[in-house]
């Protein structure tokens, strides 16, 4: 497998740019030990992340393709599928509605702007509670907008 | 890879967990003669059968095997290479989930020292 996954990501994401003991990663990311064990493992031999035995961290020189493979167009997009397959698929407190609006062109304006305080909205929350909310605690939220011509012949050619 | 190696390994995939005793009691096959064949000494007919046979039921257990494979194979024949290319990201992604999640080390993994 090229990209990593969104379990792969979680760990690094915990480590950003600190050096982590193993019982900080797991807290932070709130994976169950095994998995998170297995990751860290695994991370180690993909050469991402080094350890001195107790501390974890992010390799410093990681090469061009590697970086690719961390953050490339097509990781995010696979790591964004996989967390909205997991959120549509969210058993208990599920909160996702898709629909098929109509909207005329005043309305497509308004909506676009509600999107864009939406996203300051999100940016300054995530600013003020950073610090002191541990990555298993945040909240995955996404949005989009599409028509639905292009779409379906999206769909139908498999671009 | 010999049909021998690739039968221990998709057997292996099935009952990660089992010891060489657990092997032994599924197959029929003796305890010390297990312990051969997965150290690369040459399988007979009738116990290459045997490792057969179990995957096979094992795969029986799961209705959904044959559709799967069924589905691959139009898959191949129909979907563009970006489309397979997709889903086989997909399948692989939902093995390394599911492999990060088993409580056993995989060999390559348990070969690499963290220290």
């Amino acid at each position: 497998m090229k990209s990593l996954s969104s379990l792969e990501r979680t760990v690094l994401e915990c480590l950003g740019k600190q050096s982590l003991i193993y019982t900080d990663i797991q807290e932070q990311s709130g994976l169950h030990e095994n998995v998170c064990f297995n990751i860290i493992q695994a991370l180690i031999i993909r050469g991402i992340i080094h350890t001195d035995g107790v501390r974890y961290k992010i390799k410093e020189n990681l090469s061009p393709l590697m970086l690719e493979e961390i953050n490339g167009a097509e990781a995010k997009e696979a790591e964004s599928l996989e967390l909205m397959e997991a959120v549509v698929g969210q058993k208990a407190e599920r909160v996702f509605k898709i629909r098929k609006v109509a909207m005329d062109q005043r309305d497509e304006k308004i909506f676009l702007a509600m999107l864009s305080n939406l996203e300051s909205f999100l940016q300054d929350a995530h600013k003020k509670a950073q610090s002191s909310t541990p990555l298993k605690e945040r909240k995955v939220v996404f949005w989009g907008m599409g028509e639905v011509q292009s779409l379906m012949s999206q769909i139908v050619s498999g671009r | 890879m010999s049909l021998q190696k690739k039968s221990l390994q998709r057997y292996r995939l099935f009952f990660p967990n089992d010891t060489l005793r657990e092997v032994s009691a599924r197959t029929g096959i003796q305890i010390t003669r297990v312990f051969r064949l997965f150290n690369g000494k040459p399988m007979k007919v009738g116990e290459l059968e045997t490792f057969e046979h179990i995957i096979m039921e094992k795969l029986k257990e799961n209705p959904n095997h044959m559709r799967l494979t069924n589905i691959l194979e139009e898959a191949s024949a129909i979907l563009t290479n970006d489309e397979m290319s997709k889903i086989i990201d997909w399948i692989e992604r939902k093995i390394v989930a599911r492999n990060y999640g088993r409580s056993y080390i995989s060999l390559n993994q348990d070969n690499a020292s963290i220290a």
